[in-house]
Parts: structure tokens; C-alpha cells; sequence
């Protein structure tokens, strides 16, 4: 599904956006009927990076959720390829979010070493001692281990790298939110993303207050370009954001009329 | 269609690529059917649905009301709607009534593969019963010590006519018709056997999918499994060919072959073994991988330390499994939605996106493929889609069912699909027909023109 390019005004841009972007403000500026789908999946990545919305009170670094790519670039096979390529060339990291359904995140690496540095000065702050295991951590487990879970064992024997490693280095990882325990397999971790709890607890509730409100409504459907004004009452997330999710995921799909696009929940 | 014909017989076209072409029209036209019918007797979902692999004549289903029923899909019981409309009945039905009847639901009804005399079916009341089908009577059964989840037997096999039986036990059974007893207990899953299913290109080879979410390959000739398939090994699309080996694949971790089966502490690196790197055929020799995990450890059997091995193939359990024809790729659905191909050779998802959005995830499914592997028919909810197995492109959808469809079954000598569901019912899609054949319906008693005709015909 191509997006219809937009009344002829100073801001109009193309559809189609071999292009990378060359600055960054192009958020606001877009709406999201012009901007809902791209060729190549770094550029829907690099685009998608800048339009992650500002949140005051939690500071995390921009992610991409997998569902969104999904919405983006049409071909979901070439999605995942090359992903799967940009993550072994260390490009970005994918991991797997808890939120209950499959979710994964999908974050750039600069970004995931800047959010690192962020928790170390915050443990520092609290006058952590014992940090050193944060760097072993960046320095051989997160360049080493490119998927998104580990084993205990690996895990013990990487940072040893850095030095000796005891049981609360462990500890102190998963209280930084690096780690968290897989509900499955008491000796296997999943790689998270720290400070991003109560963003999954909007992103949940987001998605579920955006599909009660296209299912309460009469005919399940509004046009795309009303509904992306509105604003989520329980995410902090934009609307934007929670619609290329939705979409990516098949709860909602885009269906185009001569007025512009309608999204609409789809039955399945 | 005609002109093809003509290629053909000058020579222009090859006979292969012809009946292949004609096939592949046929599936893609296919729709429900407006002349066939299959009147279901079951009082209960359908679960099972097999073709019989030697004639393509009879149609077996298994349902949760403890029946199973055959059908002869070939020649219709009776004709109504004017003659055009062809219904076929059961030949016959098993029930609870029947003395050696199952008592719980039917999960898994399948024909004995060298002829139609013996048909298998596994049941929730933890019984496997072989029965005579000109008889209906059972001959032999196996008691299982947990719900039957599948049963299998291989279609290949020419030394040996076991049946493989996947339930909530995490030992896989194999059990022998010919000596009445179980031939084999595969150990190695953590958790109940959802699916198993026989290779097509081995006799010896088996497939199990399991609730914890992993798919294991057994050799049934040695203990253990020779691998268990990762969703993080991936490798871009098919391989490539053999000269092209040494810089193409991009696996991430190194392929170490462990010479010794000592057990060490080493940093776990997935012993996968590249076919190209050495000639011999995959499914004979031994790949045991194994793991090292911790300073201490009792020491196992080499085979068995495939236990150890805890990759998963899906996030949740693996609820169906198919493999191709050329036994070259597998494909497998798990209740975490998802469908996979993976190369059976490497080891690797090929991360094929298929474009399923919901899937059923608490009774395994029924997967059918086409034979030149083209498509895919998958069960999703109350359709049925067809999906392009290499691109993941929804090429089908087919809405007929009331509730949730469990079983499909594509028949290749006919190119009909039959669908089996929680609403009872058994639905026929074949191909569009038309223009009215008379070859088809020489066998009825009255023309088809007297039904056609009205005050204005000519």
C-alpha cells in the first residue's frame, strides 16, 4: 500500500525515499498519510529513530518496535533479512520486550551504549560500588553476544574477560534493568533495555485505548488523518506511534478512499 | 490449455513442466467447491483429515466425539440439486458404541501407508488402536501413558512399520505393529510432543515439534537427536550453491565439530556442522550436538547430550509441522503465530516472513504444501490461507468455516483441498469448473439436459 502524496505545499515530499534523510526535523512536519511507507529498512528505521516522541519524566533513547517496520516496508520478508544482516554487522540490537506478546525492540547501537552510560552515572549517583562490571559488560558482552538472550553460563565466562566475576555483578546488572530473567528457563537472561518499564506499561494500555475506541465506534473505522491528532489519554507515546505498531501487527489495517486513508480494525 | 497440448506432443514443451503447469493452475483457481460435497457424520470437531497416500480414493477423519469415518471421494453416494451436485457419505463410521471404540476425542486418524487395509488412530483416552478396515475391527492397540497428540508412521519405509506417537509424556513412542510392542522411547523434549511427523527423504529420520518450542531430529537408529532446530541461527534465504561456500554464510558463531564428547566448560558455540563442508549425506551421519554447561557434570551417553540442548524453534509450543517432498526444508507453526521455514540441512531459519497474524494455539494443526513446494496451506482461525513458501506473500484465503478450521489435507492427484473444523463440518475446495464435463457424470441415470431445461429452451 503506497501512501497519496499530499496537497502541493512547501512541504510536500515524496513518497518514495531512496534518499537517506539529510536533517532530522522532519517529525511535526509530515503527516503520517504521507509517510507510511518506505523502500529500504534502514531509512524506515533512521526515519522512524527521529520521529520517537519526547517524553519528559523517563529518559530513554529512541526504539523501534518490530511491528512498526512491519507497517512501513512492504515486502516483511526483506524486513526481517535485513535486519538480520544490520544486526550482525553490529548496526542496531533487537530485544525481546515483556510486554506479554511478541514484541521486540529494535534500537540503534550508539543509542544502547549512550542509554548504558546513563545507567552507570545513575548507579554512581546512588553511590554504587563494584561499576566495573558495567564496562566488562560493554566491553565484551554486548559486542560478543549479538542475540537477544544468554545463557548463565556464557554469560559468567565473557565478563570474566574483564575480571573476576561474582554473583553480585550479576545482581547489579539486573537491578540496572540490563538483564532480566527468562520466565522459561531459570538460567537463561534476556538483554533489556533499562528505564523502560513504565513505557511498556503505556504501550500496552495505548494499544488497548486505541482499539476500544475504532471498536466503539459505529462502523469500526475513522479516517487516518482526524485520528492521528488525537491524542492517548493513557500512553506517553504518540499516536503515531501506537498506529504503525497496530498496523504492523495486523490488529488494524489501512484501507484507501478517495478521501484519504481510513484505518479500520480488521476481523481475523 | 490446448495449444499447450500441442507443444507438447511436437515436443516443444516437456511432459513434466506441462502436467506441472496444468497442476499449478488448477490449485491456484481452487475455491469452495459448487458440485462436491462430503456429508460429515461427526457430532464433534473435526481433528484429522488424511487422503490415502496409494489410490487418493479415500478420505479419513478423525473427530472429538471419538469417531473416525471414511469416505470415498472419487464416487459419490448420491447426486441432488438436479444432478449437479455430487455428496459422498461415509462408508462407514466408528464410534463410542463401537466394543473397542475410543472413549475420548479422535486427535489423530491416519491410513496404514502401504494400503488401505489397517488405519491408525490415536485418542485423548491414551490409546492407540490399529483397526482392520474391511473389518472394523482393531487388531492391535498401545496403551500411552499420556493424551495422544499425533501419530505418524513413515511413508518411506520399507524395514520397519513403526508409528510414531507424539503426547503429553515427554517421551516420544515408537511402537510396532508387526510385534505388538514399543519399539523406541526418544527422550530429549522437555515438555509434551505436540507434532511428529516422518522425513521424506529418510526412512529413519523423524521430526518432532514439542510444547516447549522445540523441533528435534531423531535418527531412530541411535539414541538421541542429531538436532535441535534454533530460531537465532538464520541464514538469508536458501543456500547457496557449493562452490560458493566459504564466504556466503554469515552465521555468527563459529562451526566447531566436536571431535570428543569429554565435557568441558567452554563458551557455548552452536555445533552446527555445514553440509557443504563435508560431502556425506545429512541424515545418516552422526551431528550430535552437544553442550557444555557446567564444572560438574555426571557424564552422559554421547548421544543423549543433545538433552542438554535448549534452543527453542518458536516462543511457545510448536503446534504443526510439514516437511517438503524433497525432505530439503521444513516448515513449522508454533502457537506464538508464527510460521517458519527452516533448511533442514543447515539448520537454519531462512526468516521467511508469513504474513499470519493469529493462530490457533491449542490443538495442533494440519499443514499441506503442494508438491513443488510452492505454497502453503496454513489453518489460521476460521480460514484457511494459502502463502507463497518462499516470499510469505498471502496467495489464498479460504473462508468457508464457522469456527475455527483444524486440519486441511491437499489431495495431488486431484488438486482438491479438504478442510476439517471445530464446526463439524468437512469442506471440499477444488478447482472452478466451467464448462460442464460430461466425461465426469457419464454414470447417472438421467441426462443433464432434461435438469436444464425450462419452458424457453429451445
Amino acid at each position: 500500500m503506497e501512501a497519496i502524496p499530499g496537497p502541493s505545499t512547501a512541504r510536500k515530499r515524496r513518497r518514495d525515499e531512496e534518499n537517506v534523510p539529510e536533517s532530522e526535523d522532519y517529525d511535526e512536519a509530515l503527516s503520517l498519510e504521507q509517510s507510511l511507507t518506505f523502500s529500504d529498512t534502514l531509512v524506515a528505521l533512521r526515519i522512524m529513530r527521529a520521529q520517537f516522541p519526547q517524553i519528559e519524566k523517563v529518559s530513554v533513547q529512541p526504539f523501534i518496535l518490530r511491528s512498526q517496520l512491519y507497517s512501513s516496508v512492504k515486502d516483511r520478508t526483506q524486513v526481517d533479512r535485513e535486519l538480520e544482516s544490520l544486526r550482525r554487522d553490529k548496526v542496531l540490537r533487537i530485544f525481546k520486550l515483556n510486554t506479554g506478546q511478541d514484541d521486540h525492540a529494535i534500537m540503534f547501537m550508539d543509542d544502547y551504549l549512550n542509554q548504558i552510560e546513563r545507567v552507570i552515572k545513575r548507579m554512581a549517583a546512588k553511590k554504587q560500588d563494584e561499576l566495573a562490571v558495567f564496562e566488562w559488560f560493554k566491553t565484551h558482552v554486548i559486542t560478543s553476544k549479538l542475540e537477544p538472550s544468554i545463557e548463565h553460563q556464557e554469560l559468567c565466562s565473557l565478563l570474566s574477560f574483564g575480571g573476576n566475576v561474582k554473583d553480585e555483578h550479576i545482581s547489579l546488572l539486573i537491578n540496572a534493568g540490563l538483564l532480566t530473567r527468562q520466565l522459561i528457563d531459570p538460567n537463561m537472561y534476556w538483554f533489556a533495555i533499562p528505564n523502560i518499564g513504565s513505557l511498556l506499561k503505556g504501550l500496552s494500555q495505548g494499544r488497548k485505548e486505541l482499539l476500544s475506541f475504532l471498536n466503539r465506534r459505529r462502523y469500526k473505522e475513522m479516517m487516518l488523518a482526524p485520528l492521528e491528532k488525537k491524542r492517548l489519554r493513557l500512553s506517553p507515546l504518540d499516536m503515531r506511534f501506537h498506529l504503525r505498531d497496530l498496523i504492523g501487527s495486523g490488529h488494524v489495517k489501512t484501507v484507501h478512499t478517495p478521501t484519504g486513508l481510513v484505518v479500520r480494525v480488521s476481523k481475523d | 490449455m490446448w495449444k499447450d497440448l500441442g507443444d507438447r506432443e511436437a515436443g516443444k514443451l516437456r511432459p513434466y513442466s506441462f502436467s506441472n503447469r496444468i497442476t499449478s493452475d488448477r490449485i491456484a483457481s481452487l475455491q469452495l467447491s459448487n458440485y462436491k460435497e462430503i456429508v460429515s457424520p461427526h457430532r464433534g470437531a473435526v481433528n484429522s483429515l488424511q487422503v490415502d497416500l496409494t489410490e487418493g480414493r479415500y478420505l479419513l477423519s478423525g473427530a472429538s466425539d471419538a469417531s473416525a469415518a471414511v469416505y470415498d471421494i472419487q464416487r459419490a453416494t448420491e447426486y441432488e440439486g438436479g444432478s449437479l451436485v455430487a455428496k459422498h457419505k461415509s462408508i462407514f463410521v466408528v464410534d463410542k458404541q463401537h466394543e473397542h471404540g475410543h472413549k475420548y476425542a479422535i486427535s489423530s486418524a491416519i491410513w496404514y501407508p502401504i494400503d488401505t487395509g489397517l488405519f491408525i488412530t490415536g485418542s485423548y483416552d491414551h490409546y492407540i488402536n490399529v483397526w482392520d478396515t474391511n473389518t472394523t475391527q482393531v487388531v492391535v492397540n498401545f496403551k500411552m501413558p499420556g493424551k495422544i497428540y499425533r501419530t505418524a508412521m513413515s511413508s518411506l519405509a520399507t524395514a520397519h512399520m513403526l508409528i510414531a506417537a507424539g503426547t503429553e509424556d515427554v517421551q516420544v513412542r515408537l511402537c510396532d505393529i508387526a510385534s505388538g510392542a514399543f519399539a523406541h522411547t526418544l527422550s530429549g523434549h522437555r515438555d509434551g510432543v505436540m507434532t511428529v511427523e516422518w522425513s521424506t527423504s529418510s526412512e529413519w529420520v523423524l521430526v518432532t515439534g514439542g510444547c516447549d518450542g522445540a523441533i528435534r531430529f531423531w535418527d531412530i537408529r541411535r539414541a538421541g537427536c542429531f538436532l535441535v532446530l534454533d530460531q537465532s541461527q538464520s541464514q538469508l534465504g536458501r543456500r547457496p550453491p557449493l562452490l560458493e561456500c566459504s564466504t556466503a554464510n554469515k552465521a555468527p558463531m563459529s562451526k566447531s565439530f566436536p571431535a570428543s564428547q569429554s565435557v568441558n566448560v567452554r563458551s557455548r558455540a552452536p555445533q552446527r556442522k555445514f553440509a557443504y563442508g563435508n560431502g556425506s549425506k545429512q541424515s545418516a551421519t552422526g551431528r550430535t550436538s552437544s553442550q557444555a554447561k557446567g564444572l560438574v557434570r555426571q557424564r552422559l551417553h554421547p548421544g543423549m547430550l543433545s538433552s542438554q540442548d535448549r534452543a527453542t524453534s518458536h516462543y511457545g509450543a510448536v503446534t504443526g509441522l510439514k516437511v517438503t517432498d524433497d525432505g530439503m526444508y521444513l516448515l513449522s507453526a508454533g502457537s506464538d503465530s508464527r510460521l517458519r521455514l527452516w533448511d533442514i540441512m543447515s539448520g537454519c531459519n531462512t526468516l521467511v516472513n508469513f504474513e499470519t497474524v493469529r493462530l490457533q494455539t491449542s490443538k495442533a494443526m494440519q499443514l499441506a504444501i503442494t508438491n513443488d513446494s510452492a505454497l502453503v496451506f496454513v489453518p489460521c482461525m476460521t480460514a484457511v490461507k494459502a502463502f507463497d513458501v518462499w516470499s510469505g506473500k498471502t496467495a489464498m484465503t479460504f473462508r468457508g468455516h464457522y469456527e475455527y478450521v483444524n486440519c486441511c489435507w491437499l489431495s495431488l492427484q486431484d488438486q482438491e483441498l479438504y478442510t476439517g473444523g471445530n464446526d463439524r463440518q468437512i469442506l471440499v475446495w477444488s478447482p472452478s469448473r466451467l464448462n460442464f464435463d460430461e466425461m465426469d457424470h457419464g454414470s447417472r441415470e438421467e441426462p443433464i439436459h432434461a435438469q436444464d431445461q425450462d419452458n424457453w429452451s429451445d
